[in-house]
């Protein structure tokens, strides 16, 4: 059913103006000097359609985070409209440190190979005077860098004996767990091992291209974009889902390649999801089974990243953590933390990015968890800096709880 | 308004649109000493009521080349007088695969003598330039159609007629001609808001009633016989195309899409009423599902696109007997002289044509009144800017010279023109937004309100766009009713008002109230009806 | 996933039958398309604003109406309990008995109320004016609200207003933007030191009146700021709503929603459900648009969509359809028997809905369906405006279905 009847293609219309997102979306509550949802998106998008002219440059503040298309009742995709406003009217050109951000491959290789030393740097003084220049908020500190690639370490250790299991998933391990935090793919190998699955790699993985979107490099995501696309149309082939432990990269590879870059991905969008989904899929169908250690304690608080809200799919790490019998589970409420990707690296936009977070912060140190769970590495950064609290993905969670000698036994 | 018996006037024009507003204007340019009346509001008529297109005259070339030739001198003149009511879109005569090719060639050639420039494209070219047209396309031509907004250029005529003298009356109903034996010396009037009676006299009485001149002809003894021509039009939720588009082939219904300012219409209908019915033009089913059926065929995306009301005008035009449809007769202007037709002197009436030939109407009537009065001063109404269409200040960068605060700004200034300086925006609350839909500020409301006889929400939306966008009034109206409230100190009124402007914006939207339209109109009942109680106010009246 | 039951709608309806179940130990999930219409409440919800005692008014019902369904005994046993079942979530209600109190609207209307929330500015069923003078405040420059408006109403009935305009410099910098000086934004602003500032402008203007009256703009996410002003002030507060976005709605959708999460109850917002799972007549399991292939199951359903705002129903230029599941549905057929020209009349199409059987089972093609049962807004047969009665048909249809699938009967 859900036939929709005069909708334009313009997905504006729908809006009748209850002004309901403007309630929800994060920036809009501390910084006003942003137009607001109703007016960026579909108010906007009418005038702009009159004429390119009522384009306004403050449309950069919003943060993509999609909150306001989760409340609003009219299924008006009020943030895709704004960032597609911003792709095709923007006439301020991206700079060095769009540059810097949004190349996150680039960097990222550059920065391994010299990990020791980019980590001491990124923490000096004269460096952070050198970002503060490039307009990236000195506040801010870099994830730092893994002095081994996610992808060496599993051609070197994991990828031969990946050739035992007969069923198989493809993992899109994204930037972050290749440059930043190998430990958290190399738990999802372990965990996917330990249910029985071998895990292949893409041959190019590239960046998802999320932060190029967000600042401007249309042409470059789309050329990631298409190259991913095709790559993982190779893996759904061969009859496998492409896992990622990453709500953005999920999220970005599912809808906005569609949405905001305009490429079908059809055929394999039901094929890519989050990891968390496609374990709970699997223990729900009665497929496959966690054992979990005895001597497991945490309390745990799960954090809803944005684009996790939007997916919908916090239900699935939650069910996931909340099967773990040692575990004392705390849902927060599902609120921006402000990072927004690369969005609260910028100075002009640091000040709002704590505030935006500021009362997710207060729950959390009120809580005092042993541990935050989060599927967002953004998310992680901002929380872990912003409250020093640790913050780990589901995955690393399950990973570190699992009796893995009993679940390889009970998924034989 | 205090009734004032010494008052006399040169010329009194009955008739708020945008022929009695422009007439006022050449009058009071060339010295006369002028009255303008209006019943309710101005364009509350046909001129408020139609596609707000300004014609080229390609339309009219192979059918009346006279209307044609008119048409384009005057759209050349309203673009230089009238810029900040011009929108310079171009047109399109496009031929669809049911439609005869060999038209186009006929076509072409009537413009051509009637002097409008009509280029032959590519389809595939005209697919480019405007990419809603149908794709089916086999033959385009490119003409200087534009959109004019007939609400501003209105507007724009009476404040330049009240900067050079002349005075204003809205809701002021003629109610009879007064007469000293043969001639027509003066009017009754009475007040259509509070029923008070008033007189005004002048040497000269000029009838530019449009459809309801033939009563006003009527009571001073003379026979005008009009032919009342429906036009139903649908208004679509946003600019579906930047460029007008027409069928090429000759006039029929629902063969004009044409964009104007933040919304498309597409239009019209044309069957005859009668005369009993043309207070109160209803617009059926079968005309909209006519309408949406033949629209698709200009640009199929309207077959998805959100409507947001439909409503009908009556043309005023001069009847003949022969013609069932009211689709052949000359769009010409009828000037008459009923001192030379009638035996009845005073009495002028200026009648026909359109609204893109309001301006010669008026130098016609004009020219007349002048003889008439021994005034021998020519016209200058084609060469004199319109206030707000004077120069256009530098264009700005994009989304930079306004930001946030500046919205509404700019959007005002392509509603006043360069009288969009008069707006106050020193006041830490003159910049927030009334109409979000419309970008209408506070400063822009309180400047209609002092400046532009408004003095009720429909007075306002014809001044400012107020409640004509995507919500119809939702959050505005009761936003703006709270500013009226403020100006004229009487709540109650302005709440009253309130519902009567409710009830209009409903009278538009029942007609296509399905989908959006629908969810929007349950919305906003809920909201004025189930929080706010307006339904206390109701008076049982519809906003004019 | 399995649950005992789904509820799809999260507004009132969902909420309130989610919370009944859940608190009966029934597992529920609740899908929500996006925020409810409780983002516009009033601050009172209405039973049937037909005068006399609710027992005579009731009876006044046309047949079709969901109360005359339930029966009018049935109808108000389960009234009786609506208090108690919000303060279970925090949610103060005040209310008669047996007869409609009043609310204040922001048009200075006396409109016929059943439970209005605590603070909020009401009169007792006998229309006597609580109050000889008040001050009437606003924000400045705050659109959505008019106190001149409000004036003019209470002036009516007899009460001297002295009008007050907050001048808080904390909302300049929120006056910068053109749109955003909205209830929710302003409520976020009075907080913390702003309420002290505000207490003593208002502690000040207000000295002599009886009740100072504000907008809505208070207390957005709880209570509390709004109890902390009134804990710093002699003179009694009472608000009154304003334009959306409301206040004191979106404050009791969290409320509502916080005690459904606190019982167990899962809840999906911004998912649409978009294929049902059927055998025979029977709804197995739901899918939705962002989990797929992944199917919902559950013993009962109750769909709580709303009406044409909610896209509970829709309609196209030739029909009006049921959303989710393609439900029969109570609609005159002919489009121009859909409207009435004056929109302050009844509007026809304001009772379109689902139809349903005796026990408020939704049919198929004619076939009832055994485990699916309908409840507020979505439902067929009343016109919540006119009869005054929305609310109350969404809390006590919810009630009744949610009393049906607990106790099976």
């Amino acid at each position: 059913m859900n036939k929709e009847i005069n909708t334009s293609e313009n997905n504006f219309e729908q809006c009748i103006k209850c002004t309901v997102c403007t309630v929800y979306c994060p920036v809009m509550a501390v910084n006003p000097d942003y137009p607001g949802p109703k007016q960026a998106g579909p108010d906007g998008e009418r005038y702009r359609l009159k004429d390119p002219e009522f384009f306004d440059e403050a449309l950069k503040y919003c943060m993509n985070c999609k909150r306001c298309e989760v409340a609003c009742p009219s299924n008006v995709k009020i943030g895709d409209i704004i960032q597609k406003a911003r792709l095709q009217y923007s006439s301020k050109k991206p700079g060095l440190r769009e540059f810097a951000l949004s190349n996150t491959d680039l960097m990222g290789t550059v920065a391994t190979a010299f990990a020791p030393v980019v980590n001491g740097t990124l923490k000096l003084g004269a460096v952070k005077s050198v970002m503060d220049v490039m307009g990236i908020d000195k506040h801010r500190t870099f994830p730092s860098y893994s002095g081994e690639k996610f992808v060496t370490w599993f051609k070197k250790h994991a990828q031969a004996s990946q050739q035992q299991y007969s069923r198989f998933v493809t993992y899109f391990h994204g930037c972050y767990a290749n440059y930043n935090y190998p430990k958290l793919a190399k738990d999802f190998v372990k965990l996917l091992n330990a249910l029985g699955y071998g895990v292949h790699l893409m041959d190019k993985e590239k960046c998802c291209g999320v932060a190029l979107i967000s600042n401007g490099f249309k042409k470059k995501a789309m050329k990631q974009a298409e190259s991913n696309l095709s790559q993982i149309r190779g893996a759904v082939g061969a009859g496998e889902a492409v896992l990622a432990t990453s709500s953005t990269c999920s999220f970005t590879i599912r809808d906005e390649y569609e949405h905001i870059l305009g490429l079908d991905n059809s055929d394999v969008r039901d094929s890519v999801m989050l990891a968390t989904r496609f374990i709970f899929k699997l223990i729900d169908s009665g497929q496959a089974r966690l054992v979990f250690r005895s001597d497991f304690r945490k309390r745990i608080a799960y954090h809803t990243p944005c684009h996790m809200e939007k997916l919908g799919w916090s239900i699935y790490s939650v069910s996931l953590l909340k099967m773990i019998p040692g575990v004392e589970f705390f849902m927060l409420d599902s609120q921006c933390c402000g990072i927004a990707g690369t969005y609260g690296f910028k100075k002009e936009n640091y000040p709002y990015s704590q505030k935006i977070g500021d009362s997710l912060f207060r729950q959390i140190s009120a809580l005092s968890p042993d541990v935050v769970a989060t599927d967002c590495e953004t998310c992680k950064w901002q929380i872990e800096m912003s409250t020093g609290f640790s913050v780990e993905n589901p995955i690393s969670i399950l990973a570190d709880a699992l009796d893995v000698e009993e679940t390889i036994k009970a998924n034989k | 308004m205090k009734q004032d018996k010494g008052t006399h006037y040169d010329v009194i024009v009955i008739g708020g649109g945008i022929t009695g507003a422009g007439t006022a204007r050449d009058c009071s340019m060339r010295g006369l000493k002028t009255l303008l009346l209006e019943r309710f509001d101005f364009t509350a008529g046909a001129t408020g009521r139609n596609h707000g297109l300004l014609h080229s005259g390609a339309r009219y070339a192979v059918t009346d080349q006279e209307s044609a030739t008119e048409c384009i001198k005057e759209n050349m003149i309203l673009r230089k007088i009238a810029s900040h009511c011009v929108e310079e879109t171009d047109g399109l005569f496009i031929t669809l695969p049911e439609d005869d090719l060999a038209f186009q060639s006929t076509f072409v050639a009537s413009c051509q003598k009637a002097g409008i420039r009509a280029d032959v494209i590519d389809p595939k070219e005209a697919i480019l330039l405007e990419p809603s047209v149908n794709p089916d396309l086999i033959g385009a031509v490119r003409v200087p159609d534009g959109a004019v907004d007939p609400f501003r250029l209105t507007i724009a005529n009476v404040v330049d007629a009240r900067m050079h003298g002349a005075d204003i009356l809205t809701y002021h109903e003629v109610t009879n001609l007064i007469k000293d034996g043969d001639r027509v010396v003066g009017v009754e009037l009475v007040n259509t808001n509070d029923g008070s009676r008033c007189q005004r006299y002048a040497d000269l009485v000029i009838n530019a009633g449009g459809i309801w001149g033939h009563k006003i002809a009527a009571m001073a003894g003379a026979t005008v016989n009009m032919f009342p021509a429906k036009g139903a039009l649908l208004i679509f939720g946003h600019r579906v195309n930047n460029i007008v588009i027409n069928r090429c082939r000759k006039p029929a219904d629902a063969d004009i899409l044409v964009p104007g300012d933040t919304i498309s219409l597409i239009g019209t209908t044309s069957s005859r009423v009668p005369y009993d019915q043309i207070d109160d033009m209803k617009v059926t089913p079968q005309e909209v599902d006519l309408l949406l059926r033949e629209g698709q065929k200009l640009a199929p995306s309207l077959a998805t696109t959100r409507i947001l009301r439909a409503y009908a005008g009556v043309r005023p035009l001069v009847a003949a007997d022969n013609d069932p449809s009211g689709r052949s007769i000359s769009r010409g202007i009828v000037c008459l002289d009923h001192e030379t037709r009638d035996g009845i002197p005073g009495f002028i009436t200026i009648t026909g044509g359109k609204l893109m030939t309001y301006r010669l109407m008026a130098e016609w009537a004009t020219d007349l009144a002048c003889k008439k009065l021994g005034k021998n001063v020519p016209c200058t109404t084609a060469q004199t800017c319109l206030p707000g269409s004077g120069e256009e200040p530098k264009k700005k960068a994009s989304g930079k010279t306004f930001g946030i605060s500046g919205l509404g700004k700019r959007a005002a200034r392509g509603r006043h023109g360069t009288l969009s300086s008069k707006i106050e925006n020193s006041d830490k609350f003159n910049s927030s937004l009334v109409c979000e839909c419309e970008e209408v500020s506070v400063g822009e409301v309180n400047y209609a309100i002092k400046e532009l006889d408004t003095y009720n929400l429909i007075n306002l939306r014809r001044r400012t766009r107020v409640g004509m966008g995507t919500c119809q009034g939702e959050l505005c109206a009761c936003r703006a009713a709270g500013l009226l409230a403020k100006a004229s100190g009487c709540a109650v009124k302005a709440e009253e008002d309130l519902a009567k402007f409710m009830n209009e914006r409903w009278k538009g939207m029942y007609p296509v109230a399905w989908g959006e339209t629908l969810c929007e109109a349950q919305f906003t009942s809920w909201i004025y009806e189930g929080v706010c109680g307006l339904d206390a106010f109701h008076t049982g009246k519809t906003a004019k | 996933m399995k649950f005992d039951s789904i509820i799809i709608g999260g507004g009132l309806t969902g909420l309130v039958a989610g919370i009944s179940l859940q608190s009966k130990g029934k597992k529920c999930l609740i899908v929500s398309a996006g925020q409810s219409a409780l983002h516009f409440f009033s601050g009172s919800f209405e039973l049937c604003s037909a005068p006399g005692d609710y027992e005579d008014a009731l009876a006044t019902l046309p047949s079709s109406h969901p109360y005359s369904r339930m029966g009018v005994a049935r109808t108000l046993e389960l009234a009786s309990g609506v208090k108690d079942f919000f303060l279970s979530s925090s949610i103060k209600l005040s209310g008669e008995d047996k007869r409609n109190h009043f609310r204040i609207t922001p048009m200075g209307v006396l409109k016929p109320a059943w439970l209005t929330l605590d603070g909020y500015a009401s009169v007792p069923s006998d229309r006597k004016m609580p109050w000889k003078k008040v001050l009437v405040a606003n924000v400045g420059g705050f659109l959505d609200f008019h106190s001149d408006f409000l004036m003019a109403g209470l002036e009516k009935e007899g009460v001297e207003c002295i009008p007050y305009i907050i001048n808080i410099p904390e909302l300049d910098r929120l006056r910068t933007n053109p749109t955003e000086m909205r209830s929710t934004n302003i409520a976020r602003a009075l907080t913390g030191n702003v309420l002290c500032e505000l207490a003593s402008q208002l502690s000040k203007a207000g000295a002599g009146c009886d009740a100072i009256l504000l907008p809505a703009v208070l207390g957005l996410n709880d209570p509390e700021n709004a109890n902390s002003l009134k804990a710093r002030m002699d003179i009694p507060v009472e608000f009154v709503a304003t334009l959306p976005p409301s206040v004191p709605g979106i404050r009791t959708q969290l409320m509502l929603k916080a005690h459904f999460q606190s019982l167990g109850g899962t809840f999906l917002m911004g998912d649409t459900v978009n294929e049902g799972v059927f055998e025979g007549n029977q709804l197995k399991g739901i899918k939705t648009v962002n989990h797929a292939d992944m199917v919902f199951q559950a013993d009962n359903f109750i769909l709580a969509t709303g009406s044409f705002f909610s896209r509970g129903i829709k309609a196209s230029s030739t029909e009006v359809f049921e959303s989710v599941f393609g439900l029969d549905v109570d609609y005159t057929e002919e489009r121009p028997q859909w409207y009435s020209p004056d929109v302050f009349e009844k509007q026809p199409y304001m009772e379109f809905g689902v139809r349903t059987d005796d026990k408020f089972r939704v049919s198929r093609d004619g076939n009832v369906l055994s485990n699916v049962y309908a409840a507020g807004s979505v439902l067929s047969g009343f016109n919540g405006l006119k009869d005054g009665c929305g609310a109350g048909v969404s809390i006590l249809t919810a009630l009744d279905v949610a009393d049906r699938i607990a106790n099976g009967f």
